[in-house]
């Protein structure tokens, strides 16, 4: 028998009229213009959000820098918005195809080309030129986020940079009556003698997980002294000279570290770097203030990347941290405005004194505290001397992002455990760096 | 819609009691002698297991709790000194107060409208035949292996359409509309465990179906009522990903998307980060010790019947 006849067509009706509406509102456009587009100048006025790629850690340096700026600028509000750094590329890639990107956001080297190519960032250039910041930053570092955004434009006013840095126990080196291990030698002699494994005690902790590629580039070059990455179109990550130096480094795994060193990510590194025994560590200076809320100024030092016996130091290019200016901003003004006194001196000075980190505002870089939070005023000072060879890593290639990370860390963890060679693992690499700079070649023409 | 479909397929149709059947399974005796091979097991080989168990499921809590009521700096492998500063600080500083509110609310709600819907659901699947019932049914199912990271951005530009980005909306019902597939399912399955013949002696009383329903029906579906509700509640609780893209502003953020902010690029604050985790845990283990026994009792009813 059948019972609401009538009902059920209705229901039925309605149902369809539902899904119709759905899918309508599904492709509909919000008018933001998704990536791009539909952004003004605007009155230079009112509310404007910000996104902080590195939320939580630096939200309360963050929040102290716009209440300066809204104290300034009472015209102007600025909703903070702190962004976890694992999650601010999928969070930019969503808003981005959704449409609902904020005015302004911080913007990594490392993530800068896959957005600006979808036409997300305002180019800065002329802006920059008009504004009291010009000359005032960092020249190395606006060339590379102008490099890192791979249009010869500038799509981030560069504000820190940070550097590799090794950080050694004084005290367990101290104990074993070794010298600071500046160079590679000196590196590998000390991972040896502090290791006793029966005590639980390990000379080193590599990263074998989630961002080990850029730290094994590092080590890479570090020891095979070769300055360039690319030998014309092709990488030179697969070099013999490359190939035997990672061959080396990926040696120590187990003999000098603890097993479970295979699946170290920054987070699990450092942790037991500043709870445990073990004599060295190769992180940037962005763990700077953890080491020392851990185990004070005396225990710990951090140096530069160690040389070659000769003397030679190759280090490869941290991703320069930046402000972008996103095209869909109703309030651009407002937004350059923010931006620019986030870059100013005395914000960049408190920013950068804050994270540890080198700050990109030249007399931002002069202030007192630099000399006194060594590693900082160590790396500043091997990254601006000119007697280290930074080699500058691609970032530039949309795809860099995939290929230092998800694309090759599991066969990293291979090589570690001794089920993929060095070398297959250095020609894997290559291949697909080659490839992707012949892609990004191509999308120049 | 048909009628027949309210017939149990359990009770005889005529509504005649079914003839007496011999009991089925063991009897006392059997009982006894299981009892008995149980009480001959060693202790130690069942306690042994078990602590071994446990101790992989306790170290990682310990490892949390320490951290979190550890001073910084401290290497100590036990509690003490004990301080609450890690606590203070991401409830007051890092706005886990706000975010507690904000994943309560949303809990609640998605537990709220998820229960609701899918008892309506459970009710029509488990109780009356329609054509595309089976359909349906498969479409639930296919629904579990769709994951949520794949609707993102279509959810994201509804949601936008709607003006409802960064409002607690957006996630209180993209959540419950990722629940109820299973929760429909799970309820339904209860339902037909309650015999309609039931309902059926309400309505020879006078009851309509629906005030039948709420006085025969919920009642007995108690169990299956709080397992499905726990399971949204906690599920809603833990989700990150459409509190991490739907919501924006600091005050709306929730627990998990703020525990994600204690990890930095380049450092994080392990005492903080520890803090939040257990502040983010208790509520659930509240839940679990509250509603234990119900939610064994409903899980295996919903799964003695399809």
């Amino acid at each position: 028998m059948t019972i609401f006849p009538g009902r059920r067509r209705a229901a039925l009706a309605l149902a369809l009229s539902g899904v119709l509406a759905l899918t309508a509102t599904a492709c509909g456009d919000d008018g933001s213009g998704g990536a791009g587009g539909g952004g003004t100048e605007g009155s230079g006025k009112g509310k404007i959000t910000f996104w902080d790629n590195n939320g939580g850690v630096r939200t309360d340096v963050w929040k102290e820098i716009i209440a300066d700026f809204e104290k300034a600028n009472p015209d102007i509000d600025v909703e903070y918005v702190g962004v976890a750094s694992k999650e601010v590329q999928s969070k930019y890639d969503t808003a981005i195809q959704g449409g609902a990107l904020p005015d302004v956001g911080g913007v990594g080297a490392a993530m800068l080309a896959g957005i600006a190519a979808q036409g997300a960032l305002e180019p800065l250039d002329e802006r920059l030129e008009k504004s009291s910041l010009f000359g005032k930053l960092n020249k190395g570092m606006v060339e590379s986020v102008k490099a890192a955004g791979g249009q010869d434009k500038l799509f981030t006013v560069p504000t820190s940079a940070s550097n590799g840095v090794l950080y050694y126990r004084t005290d367990l080196f101290k104990a074993a009556g070794l010298q600071e291990p500046s160079t590679w030698s000196a590196f590998y002699a000390a991972a040896d003698k502090l290791t006793q494994k029966d005590k639980n005690r390990f000379g080193y902790t590599i990263r074998g997980g989630a961002g080990s590629i850029a730290q094994a580039l590092d080590a890479m070059y570090g020891q095979s002294g070769i300055t360039e990455f690319w030998d014309g179109d092709r990488t030179t990550v697969n070099d013999p000279k490359n190939v035997a130096a990672l061959e080396k480094y990926v040696s120590l795994f187990k003999k000098n570290t603890p097993a479970a060193d295979v699946n170290n990510d920054f987070t699990k590194m450092v942790a037991q770097w500043d709870s445990g025994e073990i004599g060295m560590l190769n992180h940037n200076l962005g763990s700077y203030q953890d080491h020392v809320k851990a185990l004070g100024t005396e225990k710990f030092r951090g140096i530069p990347n160690p040389t070659l016996d000769n003397g030679t130091r190759v280090m490869v290019s941290n991703p320069v941290d930046g402000l972008g200016l996103f095209s869909s901003s109703k309030n651009k003004a407002a937004a350059w405005k923010f931006i620019e006194f986030a870059a100013s001196h005395e914000s960049n000075s408190k920013w950068n004194k804050s994270a540890g980190a080198i700050p990109a505002n030249t007399e931002a870089a002069g202030d007192p505290w630099l000399q006194e939070a060594e590693p900082t005023k160590l790396a500043a000072e091997v990254l601006f001397s000119g007697k280290a060879s930074i080699v500058q890593l691609p970032y530039y290639l949309p795809d860099w992002n995939t290929i230092s990370k998800a694309d090759n860390e599991a066969n990293f963890q291979k090589v570690l455990l001794g089920s993929m060679s060095a070398k297959d693992f250095a020609d894997d690499l290559a291949e697909q760096l080659n490839e992707a700079q012949a892609e990004w070649k191509q999308q120049q023409k | 819609m048909t009628a027949a479909a309210t017939r149990t397929r359990t009770a005889p149709a005529d509504g005649a009691a079914p003839p007496a059947a011999p009991p089925e399974g063991p009897g006392p005796t059997a009982a006894r002698k299981r009892h008995r091979a149980w009480d001959e097991v060693p202790r130690w080989q069942i306690y042994l297991p078990l602590g071994v168990y446990l101790v992989f499921t306790l170290v990682p809590f310990y490892w949390i709790l320490l951290f979190a009521v550890r001073p910084a700096g401290s290497t100590s492998l036990l509690p003490w000194p004990m301080t609450t500063a890690h606590f203070e600080k991401v409830w007051t500083e890092r706005s886990f107060g706000v975010f507690f509110q904000n994943s309560l609310l949303i809990g609640i709600a998605v537990l709220v409208s998820t229960t609701v819907v899918a008892l309506a659901g459970g009710y029509a699947l488990a109780r009356f035949d329609f054509r595309i019932k089976k359909g349906f049914m498969l479409a639930l199912l296919c629904s579990q292996f769709v994951p949520g990271a794949l609707l993102l951005v279509p959810l994201f530009q509804i949601f936008a359409e709607l003006r409802m980005i960064n409002s607690l909306g957006s996630v209180i019902i993209a959540e419950t509309v990722f629940q109820l597939p299973l929760s429909m399912i799970l309820i339904s399955g209860f339902i037909r465990n309650v015999p309609p013949s039931l309902e059926e002696a309400a309505w020879v009383d006078g009851c309509s179906r629906f005030t039948a329903f709420r006085i025969v029906v919920l009642p007995l579906l108690r169990p299956g009522l709080v397992a499905v509700g726990s399971f949204a509640f906690v599920h809603a609780w833990n989700h990150f990903l459409f509190a991490l893209m739907f919501l924006s502003s600091q005050s709306k953020q929730t627990i998990p998307v703020g525990l994600n902010t204690l990890m930095g690029a380049d450092s994080v604050d392990l005492g903080a980060l520890a803090a939040g985790g257990v502040i983010a845990a208790v509520p659930v283990v509240i839940v679990f010790a509250f509603i234990q026994k119900w939610l064994v009792t409903g899980f295996s009813a919903g799964a003695v019947k399809g």
